[in-house]
């Protein structure tokens, strides 16, 4: 079972890392350097502290973006020509498929975090490098696993990109939303419209992953124990990503196949 | 495989002279709208409230502070040219400075930004503005900054000629208590300041209190002290016989 999941892994990473992703991250990491390199110009106190947080962030953002495209691109290319008939015909369970998905999802994230680890460690310190590239690490399986269970359930790109971008995005912004819906209720006076959204707000922020699940920038700015910030987050995910692998293998396990 | 394309030159001319057209067009609009953009000056926006901007930053708090500080640095840089102090509106200036504080309380970017950069304007009215927001922040964490009240304090008595207004400020930094780490020269502007106010006695009374406490150790700040002890009393009795 365990080799036959390993081998699964290996085809599917076979199809995942080539020329082309390596030069996109090369280019990617140019670009963030060049462009926190042009704040630090700019900045007339803390340049060079604004310049590690500018990049960490402009790494974060885009790298998040990537492992997001290629996974649900991946898991596309499958729906597309048939795969999984054809894995599903040979000794394969559905849910080697999903482990396998997620062995792809952790060991891809961890290559493209390396580059951000020399990076960061090189332009801020090696133990900020060493916290940013595990942090990164950690989100970047949340939201890759979150891209699996969008083509799984859509398989389509667009809206699948869109469903995790979305989700992604009110994570990190439930903050500003709650604060307006709070605000829309008081504007109000309380009416019922305003006091039902904010419950089903406050209902989908069950699902949604809480803001300490992510990489935290102020690190580059106040001395904190990233032992203990790396290990909240951690606390953060990891049942978030039970529940992801758990949506994965329901949607996975109810799909009808055409053998 | 490439799929294969027709020559440029095959199209149908209508196509190719409408797309000509419609280039010059854009090309056209987009020159006018530069040459309109530098004749005017964007006057600064007001900015939200502090817990919006929490809320855009995405968990980078800190930083998003730093980029609209500098965002707010960069206002007076409009298409290529420096923009003078005096059109800009000082207080919805120090309401953007107010809001990156409350954003990052431990950043001294805004105060830097107001004791170094808007402290330069030539407008007295704007001058006053802005020390009376340094004076203000300097309280929600004197320990990070009291360099920019004792900026404040040179800026008030030389640039503004404001000798009472920079005394209250000097005397801000010598009430802080010792907890708060700072050089002793910012702590003795207010008894430097009483004596250009010709308040001798005042001064005298602070620089007795200050030898006789343990506050001062360093030798040369004792000296420093007791040469001008004998300078103002000497002023004093000049004063009384005069």
């Amino acid at each position: 079972m365990g080799s036959q999941t390993i081998s699964l892994f290996r085809y599917l990473m076979l199809g995942i890392l080539n020329l082309r992703l390596l030069a996109l991250v090369v280019i990617l990491v140019a670009l963030g350097a060049l462009f926190s390199g042009f704040i630090t110009e700019l900045a007339i106190i803390n340049s060079q502290q604004i310049a590690e947080a500018l990049l960490a962030d402009i790494l974060r953002y885009s790298l998040v973006v990537l492992i997001l495209l290629v996974v649900i691109t991946n898991v596309s290319e499958d729906f597309q020509f048939r795969q999984f008939e054809r894995l599903l015909t040979m000794p394969v369970s559905r849910w080697q498929y999903i482990v396998a998905q997620f062995i792809l999802v952790a060991i891809l994230a961890g290559i493209l975090c390396l580059p951000v680890f020399l990076v960061i460690s090189l332009s801020a310190s090696f133990e900020l490098g060493v916290y940013w590239a595990i942090a990164l690490w950690l989100e970047m399986m949340l939201v890759g696993l979150l891209g699996l269970l969008a083509i799984l359930s859509l398989e389509r790109i667009p809206g699948a990109v869109f469903f995790s971008l979305a989700i992604y995005l009110l994570a990190k912004l439930s903050g500003l939303i709650s604060q307006m819906i709070a605000e829309s209720v008081r504007l109000s006076n309380e009416s019922v419209a305003s006091r039902v959204t904010e419950s089903i707000f406050n209902g989908i922020m069950y699902v949604i992953p809480r803001l300490e699940a992510f990489a935290q920038n102020d690190v580059f700015f106040e001395s904190m124990d990233l032992f203990l910030v790396l290990f909240n987050q951690l606390i953060a995910i990891f049942p978030y990503v039970l529940f992801l692998l758990g949506a994965c293998m329901i949607d996975f396990y109810r799909k009808e196949f055409n053998l | 495989m490439r799929r294969g394309e027709r020559p440029v030159l095959q199209l149908p001319w209508p196509l190719l002279v409408g797309f000509v057209l419609f280039f010059g067009i854009q090309l056209f609009s987009h020159s006018h709208s530069i040459s309109g953009f530098s004749e005017k000056y964007r006057p600064l926006a007001k900015p939200f409230d502090s817990t919006i901007y929490r809320g855009l930053s995405m968990g980078s708090e800190q930083l998003f502070s730093y980029l609209l500080a500098i965002r707010l640095q960069l206002h007076d840089n409009q298409a290529g040219r420096h923009i003078r102090y005096r059109y800009i509106d000082y207080r919805i200036l120090i309401n953007w400075l107010d809001e990156i504080n409350r954003l990052n309380t431990r950043s001294e970017y805004p105060m830097m930004l107001a004791s170094r950069v808007y402290s330069q304007t030539t407008d007295q009215q704007r001058l006053r503005l802005i020390l009376s927001y340094i004076d203000r922040a300097f309280m929600d964490n004197p320990q990070l900054h009291w360099r920019h009240l004792a900026e404040a304090t040179v800026i008030a008595k030389h640039r503004l000629g404001d000798l009472e207004l920079a005394l209250e400020m000097a005397k801000k930094l010598a009430d802080l208590p010792e907890s708060v780490v700072m050089p002793r020269w910012a702590r003795d502007m207010q008894f430097l300041l009483l004596g250009e106010l010709n308040e001798f006695e005042s001064a005298l009374v602070i620089i007795d209190a200050l030898l006789k406490s343990d506050a001062v150790n360093d030798p040369d700040e004792k000296r420093f002290l007791h040469e001008k002890l004998l300078l103002f009393q000497q002023k004093l009795s000049e004063t009384q016989h005069n």
